[in-house]
């Protein structure tokens, strides 16, 4: 299918991209814009201005309590948000895919044994897990946070892609490349990828919606990779603590949960609309 | 065997369960022991760092506090003491919050408050979204059904953390409609009379509104998906031709037949209706499981935070058990499945 049909063929997919696209170009742009904003300082660094100035022109956001452009910070934070849900979904969707199709490809003992394992895993829940190990490991690194949120979102993912290889195994045409003696690996990379894809997608837009949901959790009780690795969740966290909401400064709450509000939202109607193009008995179901 | 179909079933069933329960407890062993060094020297030495003193023959005191918590020993030895305690004597071990006192009673303090706080809005979330979703579904063609869907397409994925914060900033620090956190006037003595429940109920409502005004709306869509799938089923046209009223149709045909899918989601959804409450009840300090897990982690109380664990992860395992065994009493499509 060609890529503008499949974009034409869904409302949401093509709003859900759109919007995301936006979010990545800023994240992309980040040292530009933060140049048109503040020069060449740095974001974090505290004191530069006033604390608590009002939103004006020169800071349309205000400042912080700690005297930092919020608006400059706000798009510091998309970038570190953005970055650790797509390790973490690349991670995840790596391990899914992986374990997916052995479990398909292989069937019997094998499969049976890694479904169970993977039940397990689905109805264990996660995040007291999560918490528990993020407060324990002191000083998390951006790539150990997102291996760790990666361990604990990959399960969902696989039963799909495991499903998926179990009914394309079926398929005539499998059938016919065994006969024509092709290897497993060709089979796997020539028949079977290509026609997972889609279903790769889902996961992955899934499992990185799941990484930052999980990653903002955690800031939110204060257990983030801190440093200054400053993450969207990181912002409300600061918020809240230093009573935004009593003091009436609404923008250095709402800002960043809105900015995260629109990944949730975004990530969502691109997984929808995967699943109304590529799962046609869906189409309407969801209202596009 | 053979000739009793049924009770295979339900043996093969609960025999998973067992199974399930064994291997979840073992990895939450594995994991709380694979984190690096133990909780009770950690305890020690943050003692030690917050009142800057150097306690004399510490190697003794942990020693004899790892032999109370049952730390001691080799990790096999651990291993099957923890087991016996946990599965057979249900002994969680003493809190660290306040020693000697069991983990449990803390537990058991904590849980009614997030059972009832999320357990109530989990219902009324069911009811709305079931009920709206219905109809949204039999009138999918107007115009005002698909507008209520995107939206409900939007609010569904709002974290019901973040919609707490808005409710929380209009409607207790705005317009002071409400309390701002807690589950009760804490002036007000604890008794079975209408001041203490009103004031339970004014401490609940935003906390309980936040998780309604999200999952209301997922389930509104789930409904909507099934509802729509029906509509094309040929018993509904034979409705029609018998000169059924529509109303009569989606109670008695379409409804009936949504229910059944969302029942099951339902039941599920209690089940893991502890791992909800954690980020809500921190934001409205409401004392529940969510609160008491991440201060009994803060105080480094190993018995109480595991116990909380344990507890989410037995809750939802028995929610499905529970399931996979009442299911074919209500469905009869699931016991011919169940026997072939």
């Amino acid at each position: 299918m060609e890529l503008r049909h499949i974009l034409f063929r869904s409302r949401l997919l093509l709003v859900g991209l759109s919007i995301l696209g936006v979010l990545i170009l800023i994240a992309l742009l980040q040292p530009v814009l933060n140049r048109l904003l503040i020069g060449d300082i740095n974001p974090v660094s505290m004191g530069t201005y006033k604390a608590y100035e009002e939103v004006s022109p020169q800071h349309p956001l205000g400042t912080d309590r700690w005297g930092r452009d919020w608006l400059a910070l706000l798009i510091l934070g998309l970038r570190y948000s953005l970055i650790i849900g797509a390790l973490a979904g690349v991670a995840a969707t790596f391990i899914a895919v992986i374990l997916g199709f052995v479990a398909g490809y292989k069937g019997g003992r094998t499969d049976a044994a890694m479904r169970t394992f993977t039940d397990m895993v689905l109805v264990i829940p996660s995040w007291p897990i999560l918490v528990t190990m993020a407060s324990y490991i002191k000083g998390l690194s951006i790539p150990l946070m997102a291996l760790l949120l990666a361990l604990f979102s990959w399960a969902f993912g696989m039963r799909t892609i495991r499903s998926q290889v179990l009914s394309l195994r079926a398929q005539p045409y499998v059938d016919l490349a065994k006969v024509s003696n092709l290897k497993d690996r060709e089979i796997i990379f020539q028949e079977l990828i290509p026609n997972l894809l889609p279903y790769i997608g889902v996961a992955f837009a899934a499992t990185t919606v799941g990484a930052i949901l999980a990653e903002t959790g955690l800031e939110l009780i204060g257990l983030g990779p801190g440093g200054n690795i400053i993450t969207l969740g990181l912002m409300v966290n600061f918020a809240l603590r230093w009573g935004a909401l009593a003091l009436g400064k609404v923008e250095l709450v709402f800002a960043p949960v809105l900015m995260l509000i629109l990944i949730f939202v975004s990530m969502n109607l691109i997984n929808i609309g995967l699943e109304e193009v590529f799962n046609p008995r869906l189409k309407r179901v969801t209202g596009g | 065997m053979k000739n009793y179909p049924v009770l295979t079933y339900v043996l093969k069933r609960i025999g998973l369960y067992i199974f399930t329960i064994w291997g979840a407890f073992t990895i939450a062993f594995v994991f709380f022991h694979s984190v690096p060094g133990d909780p009770i020297s950690a305890y020690v030495a943050t003692m030690e760092a917050q009142y800057s003193y150097k306690i004399p023959d510490a190697d003794v005191v942990i020693a004899e506090y790892k032999k109370m918590m049952g730390l001691d020993g080799t990790l096999l030895q651990q291993y099957f003491r923890y087991l016996e305690n946990v599965l057979l004597k249900f002994n969680l071990g003493p809190s660290f919050l306040s020693f000697p006192t069991p983990a449990e009673k803390y537990i058991f303090e904590a849980l009614p408050w997030t059972v009832g706080l999320l357990g109530i809005a989990t219902l009324i979330s069911w009811t709305l979204g079931f009920t709206i979703g219905g109809i949204m579904g039999w009138r999918r063609d107007s115009p005002i059904a698909a507008g209520i869907t995107n939206l409900a397409l939007i609010f569904s994925q709002i974290p019901a953390y973040f919609m707490g914060l808005a409710l929380l900033f209009i409607f207790a620090y705005g317009l002071l409609w409400f309390p701002r956190r807690g589950a009760f006037d804490p002036g007000i003595a604890k008794a079975f009379n209408w001041d203490f429940i009103s004031s339970v109920i004014q401490h609940g409502a935003l906390p309980a509104l936040s998780l309604v005004l999200v999952s209301a709306f997922g389930w509104l869509i789930s409904t909507r998906a099934i509802v729509v799938s029906i509509l094309g089923e040929d018993y509904l046209v034979y409705a029609k031709a018998k000169g059924l009223t529509g109303g009569a149709i989606l109670r008695h045909y379409v409804l009936r037949n949504a229910m059944l899918p969302q029942v099951t989601g339902l039941a599920l959804s209690l089940g893991f209706v502890l791992n909800g409450a954690y980020l809500i009840e921190t934001l409205f300090q409401y004392p529940g499981m969510g609160t008491l897990f991440l201060s009994s982690l803060a105080m480094l109380d190993y018995n109480t935070t595991q116990g909380i664990m344990l507890m989410s992860i037995a809750l939802v395992l028995t929610a499905t058990l529970l399931l996979d065994l009442l299911m074919p009493l209500v469905d009869p499509r699931v016991a011919r499945e169940g026997k072939g």
